[in-house]
Parts: C-alpha cells; structure tokens; sequence
C-alpha cells in the first residue's frame, strides 16, 4: 500500500508545483491520475520513484517512510517499485532480454553485475517474463528494431522482474498509437489479475483513464481536486479538473 | 550463450590475438620504459618555467604558422566543391571520370602533410609557400572525399525536382543540394582547420615554414625551456583554435544567433583573416626548380623499385608496412585505454564542472603538442625503434581520441541510465550497462577513424627515428631516389586503401 500525505514541491524556476497532494493506493488498486498539464503529475511521478526530493509531507510503501529514506534504505523500497516510461527508457542497442535481465541489477553483487553475470535463473525468469508480455520470440532481438508497442511490452517486462509491489506508469501510452495504446492497457490489466501488484498510472488520455481504472485522482495546479471512482467522474468534476480547456473535451 | 555474442566473443578474442602479436612485433617492453622513466620527467622539468624572453623571436613564427592553416584551409576547401561535384554519383558526368577522380583522391589522402610538405619543397622551394601548398593537398584530398560522401547521402528530391524544371546541373546542385550539406561542409572545415594548425607547427622540420623549424632547432640543442615557451604559445593557440571552432560549429548547427548583421560582420572578417594571410604570404622560391629536375621526379616515379617491393627482409616493403600498420594499432589501442576514463572526467554529465574543465584543459594540452615532439622525447627514453613510435601515437591518440569520446559521452541518451538508477542500480553497474552499450559504436568509430590517420601519421614518425616506412621514404626523398619513394608511395596508398575499405565494412556492419 502507497500512502501519500500533504506532499509539497517547490522549485526556483516555476514556484510551487505541488501544494498539498494527499492520496491512498490500496493493494490491487489501478489508480489514475489525471489532470491538464502543468499540474504537476510528472513531478509528483519522480517524487514517488526517488528521482526528485520532496520539499514537505510523507510517503509510505507499506510504512516505510519513503521521503526521508537514504542510501541502502531507499534502494531498498525502490527495489519493490517498477517503473514504465512515455519513452519507455530502454537501452536501444542491445537486445530485448538484457534490457529485462538489467532490472536485476540492484540485487546483484558488483563484480557480477559488471561482468554482467546474470546466471541461469534470472534468464530464465526473464524469458518466462517476455512470454507473459507476448515477446517470446524476440529475445535476442535488438531493442531499436521493436515498434514503440513492443518497447513499451520490454518496459513492462523489465518492471515485472523486480516482482514489485507498485507499479508507477508515467504516460505509457502516450507515445502510442491509439489501438496500441489499449493493448497495453489491457496488458497492464492482466498483470494486475495476475501479479500481486498495484498500478498508479499518470495519464493524459481521460477516455482509458476512466475505462481502465479503479481510482481516479484528478489534479489542477498542484492540488488534489478529486479523490474517487471513475464512475464519479461527472461533467462538473472534469471541469473543476480541467477548466474550461480544451482538454477536458 | 546466442549465436550473436558467441561471434562477438571470437572476434574480440581474434582481435586481441593480433594485438599481442602486434605489441610483440613492435617490441613493447613497458618494464623497460618504467626503467627509464626519469629521462621523461627530467625532459619535462626542464621545460618549466618556459623561456618568457624567447616569446618576442617565437611569435612572428607562430603566426606563420597560422597563416599557412588559415590559407591552406580555405583553398583546399574551396578547390573540394568541384572535386566532390565531379565524384559525386547523383550529379551527371561521365563514370570513368568519377572513378580517376575519387582514385586521384584517395592517392592523396594516403600521404600526411609532412610528406606532401616535403614534396611540395622540391618544386616550390623552402619556405612557408610549401608548407601552405601542402596544407591545401591535405585539406582538399579530406574536403573532398567528406563532401562527396555528404552529396550522396543527402536527400536528391530538390536536386531532381529543380532537374526537371530545366535548371543546369550546377544550378540545380547550387540551390537543391549545397544547402543540405552546407553545416557538414562548415563543419568539417573548421575541424580542419584546427587540426591544421597542428599539421602545420611540423612543417618546419622539412623546410617547410612556420614554428616548426624553429621548434625543430631548440629540441636538437636540447634547449627545453625555449622548447617549453614554444609549447605553451601552441597550447594558446590551439586552446583558442578550439573554442572559436566550438563557437563557428554551434552557428553553424543554428545553436547559437548572431543576427542578420553578426552573420555577415563574421563573415567579412573571415575573407579578412583570408586575404591578410594570403597576400602576406612569402613568394615561392623557385631558383632551384628546373624542368630537368620535375622530369628526373616524374620519371622515377613511374619506375617503382620492384626489387625494394619484393624483398623479403626487414628492409622490405611488406616488413615496412607490417611494421608501420602494427605501430598503429597497438599507439591506438594504448591511447584509447587512457582516453576512455580521461573523456569520463571531462564530461560535465559525469563529474562536477570544475573537475570537467581541468580534464578537458589537461587533454587540449596533451593535444597541442605535434607530435613530432612526443617523438623525440620518447626516443631519449626508449631509445630508436617501433615502440617509441607506439608510445608516440598513443599519446597523440590520448588526446584526440579523448575528444571524440567526449562528444559522445555529451550526446549520450541518459533517459535508460535515470530509470535504471532510480531502480537503485549502483552508477558503476548503470554505466556498464546503459552508457558502454550506447557508447561502444561510437567509440569504435572514433577509433576506426584515429586508426586510419595513424597509419598515415606512422608513416612520418621516421623523421624522429620511431620505426615504420616513414625512415626509408624520407630518407629516399630527400636522395632523389624517385624509383624507391614510388615503391614506398605505392605500397603506403595500398595500406591506407586497405584501411579504408576495412574500416568501412565495420561502419556499414555496426550502423
């Protein structure tokens, strides 16, 4: 469980770019955020992966404290957190299988993890992974020669390696195509059935937001304007999220 | 294991086979060298603090030496378009045209500007009007091939759609091609130019003008700290050379504006700085040239000394280049193990800026020095023979390389390194996997392309006694035995055009 309090973020440049964002991911949940841009979910997104520091509030995965974790403590959570990008953040020019059996890294020894001496098992279970995510047959393949679909798959794999127990997806389908964009969302559905996994999606597309998730936090400016399930999602909601943008059409 | 990284396995491991065999012909012996190492740190105290007062004699030499960059550049460049137009494939002309072309060019691009500078001294005289003739050669025989290369790869719809409308071949080149490849061509001039003012600060030592003579002159009367006050003034002007290059190629790419009135107060002052350091260049001397003698030079070389071909001994052709081609692979690997972690420190994604500048400052001296004088130096060392060559060409190596690394290193995609590290992958175990991936095609362009110039480079080191075919060529040269140095010539064109054709196929294969 992912528990977010009172998490503020201030940056010289822009000013306050989160302000108060409080919210619970429960075990199994997708929650989506949603929001405009310049809300500030991807700042909120490299918060909750370590990327970024934030300025005030706390993180808790599963009670630890997340916000002020360091060193050994903080590789520690993110052990349990995989990560899935809008430009999926993959090595191009090598192929499929390292890209995945690189997630395992962390937990490896540093001789062995220069010497990229991954072992029997762990290729293995990555191989069993990219069957999962229908890549069974492009193992050694180099990742550049995948369609963004397929990348996006590999980044999926990768994620599901460290056997996390959230999933943070910042715009996965973003770069897609929209038919592309719905398998993967299906895909990410089906590894919430089967793996023991929570999702919290930041996406742009309000349509796949609320048909494929369980939870919606809307944001506008920094704030936490709505807190709920899709089907709550009314006209007036959309508005207080979006305004009268074009966006919210 | 894949069949992919099986074959990737046998070639390094065939690769290092040729390099131990390459070390041991080469007679590389590092424990001898660790011996002796207190020449090379008493060579180099000596040379601080410089000669302050030699500056005021040094200066007028230095600006010779630019001048002839500066001329040479500019000419060479320029003579390149028509050249690179007539190779080119797309644009019309007849195809056994091309092809003596492009072979004319190629010959050329085989000698470095040492040679052709010596050359160039037998019909135009001593002087620095050589030296800048040279230059012109080199920079020409480069520009063009470069230029053609870019003419083939850049889109040909404008040229066609222009064709089709009845516009003239130059014309329909002038408006739909030129344009394309205009920043590749500036670019790679001002690469040039700057790596001409290091070409020309040797040019001396054939009689060929500039510093080099004078650079020459101190090391023989083992005057270091006058050799020391000559260094330092290269170091500022290839410092210098490099951060206006850095600034014209960032104008150039449209990183940087100067504006409509900027653009053309930079260009005027470069057809000033042009025309300056033309019209004060020193006439040639030819009271020495005569037509007897331009026969005598022309008939030799089209008389090879097919005996010298075909000997099997160590005075050879065949021994000659193995030996020239060993110096400069195992000077090239050496260099890239120290310009790898060098290019690392230099780069300001990796390390704190201040860390990165000091790098980089450190490298752009290592680079200002010709290498002419890592030469002699190293021969007080390690004595005449190969393996001053290959500790020569390694640390010219260090420096060049180490540029082209950074660069990489700049452009290197970081988005797979912030993800896996924000996995908490260690940044050792993030650069093994995401950065050397990314890195490794570059970095062996790079190198590919170092080894093809140190070939060329090997070729010269015989000046300072430091093995390879260069001895014998220089040596036959300045004997007027026109039937040897077209032997030598022949099988040094045949080295390089191997190299290249090799090199090729391992840039075609890794794209």
């Amino acid at each position: 469980m992912l528990q977010v309090s009172h998490i503020r973020k201030q940056f010289q440049r822009t000013g306050e770019v989160l302000r108060d964002i409080s919210f619970t991911l429960e075990d199994g949940e997708f929650l989506s955020v949603i929001g405009p841009s310049g809300a500030g979910k991807t700042t909120l997104f490299r918060i909750l992966n370590g990327a970024e520091p934030c300025d005030g509030g706390q993180i808790l995965y599963d009670g630890t404290h997340f916000e002020s974790a360091r060193g050994r403590e903080k590789r520690a959570v993110q052990r349990r957190i995989g990560t899935i990008y809008q430009d999926f953040c993959l090595v191009e020019n090598v192929s499929v299988l390292q890209n995945v059996l690189n997630a395992c890294l962390p937990e490896m020894s540093l001789a062995a993890s220069l010497l990229g001496a991954f072992g029997r098992e762990r290729t293995a279970r990555a191989a069993e992974i990219l069957q999962e995510v229908g890549l069974a047959d492009k193992l050694e393949e180099p990742v550049k020669n995948l369609s963004g679909g397929q990348k996006q798959r590999v980044a999926i794999a990768r994620a599901l390696m460290r056997s996390p127990s959230i999933l943070l997806a910042d715009e996965p389908v973003a770069s897609l195509d929209p038919v592309t964009g719905r398998q993967i969302l299906c895909l990410l559905q089906e590894v919430r059935r089967t793996h023991p996994v929570s999702i919290l999606m930041n996406s742009h597309n309000l349509e796949l937001s609320l048909a494929f998730s369980t939870h919606i936090v809307g944001m506008n400016q920094g704030r936490v304007v709505f807190d709920g399930a899709p089907g709550d999602v009314t006209e007036a909601v959309l508005r207080e999220i979006y305004g009268e943008t074009e966006e919210a059409v | 294991m894949s069949r992919r990284t099986s074959r990737r396995c046998l070639t390094l491991a065939a690769f290092a086979l040729v390099f131990l065999w390459a070390a041991w012909f080469t007679g590389c012996d590092l424990g001898a060298m660790w011996s002796r190492r207190g020449h090379l740190t008493d060579i180099v105290s000596r040379m601080v603090p410089p000669d302050w007062s030699f500056a005021g004699k040094a200066l007028p030499l230095l600006w010779s030496t630019v001048q002839m960059s500066v001329t040479g550049t500019f000419l060479g460049a320029a003579m390149a378009i028509p050249a690179a137009m007539v190779c080119a494939a797309p644009l019309p002309g007849p195809a056994v045209l091309k092809k003596a072309v492009r072979f004319c060019i190629q010959v050329l691009r085989s000698f470095p500007a040492l040679i052709l500078a010596l050359l160039a001294t037998f019909f135009l005289g001593i002087g620095s009007f050589a030296g800048t003739a040279a230059i012109t050669v080199y920079t020409f025989a480069i520009m063009a091939r470069l230029t053609y290369e870019d003419i083939e790869s850049a889109p040909q719809g404008p040229y066609l759609a222009l064709r089709t409308m009845g516009a003239s071949p130059v014309r329909a080149f002038a408006r739909g091609i030129f344009p394309e490849i205009l920043p590749a061509y500036l670019t790679n001039g001002l690469y040039l130019l700057e790596g001409n003012v290091r070409h020309s600060s040797i040019l001396g030592y054939v009689g060929a003008g500039g510093i080099g003579l004078l650079l020459n002159e101190k090391v023989s009367w083992r005057e270091y700290d006058r050799v020391g006050m000559i260094l330092l003034l290269l170091f500022v002007i290839v410092y210098g050379m490099e951060h206006l290059s850095a600034f014209l190629t960032a104008l150039v790419q449209h990183e940087r504006s100067l504006g409509r009135n900027g653009g053309r107060l930079l260009a005027a002052a470069a057809a000033a700085l042009f025309v300056v350091c033309t019209l004060t260049l020193p006439p040639p001397d030819l009271s020495r040239t005569s037509l007897q003698m331009v026969q005598n030079l022309f008939a030799g070389l089209l008389q090879p000394d097919w005996e010298l071909f075909f000997r099997p001994d160590s005075s050879g052709l065949a021994y000659l280049l193995l030996e020239t081609a060993a110096i400069a692979l195992v000077g090239t690997c050496a260099g890239a193990v120290f310009a790898v972690p060098l290019a690392f420190l230099g780069s300001s994604r990796f390390f704190p800026a201040p860390v990165a500048w000091l790098f980089r400052t450190v490298v752009t001296a290592i680079r200002s020095v010709p290498f002419l004088i890592y030469g002699l130096i190293f021969i007080r060392v390690c004595g005449p023979g190969s393996f001053t060559g290959v500790l020569t060409l390694a640390v010219c190596s260090v420096g060049l390389l180490c540029k082209r690394f950074t660069e990489a290193i700049d452009a290197l995609d970081l988005r797979a390194y912030h993800a896996l590290e924000s996995m908490g992958t260690g940044k050792l175990a993030c650069l093994r996997h995401v950065a050397l991936p990314q890195l490794a095609p570059r970095f062996f362009s790079a190198w590919l392309y170092r080894f093809d110039v140190n070939i060329r480079e090997a070729s010269v080191l015989g000046l300072a006694g430091a093995g390879g075919i260069g001895a014998p060529l220089i040596l036959a040269m300045n004997q007027y035995a026109w039937h040897e140095v077209s032997t030598l010539a022949l099988g040094m064109i045949a080295l390089s055009w191997l190299v290249d054709v090799i090199s090729g196929r391992c840039r075609r294969r890794m794209a």
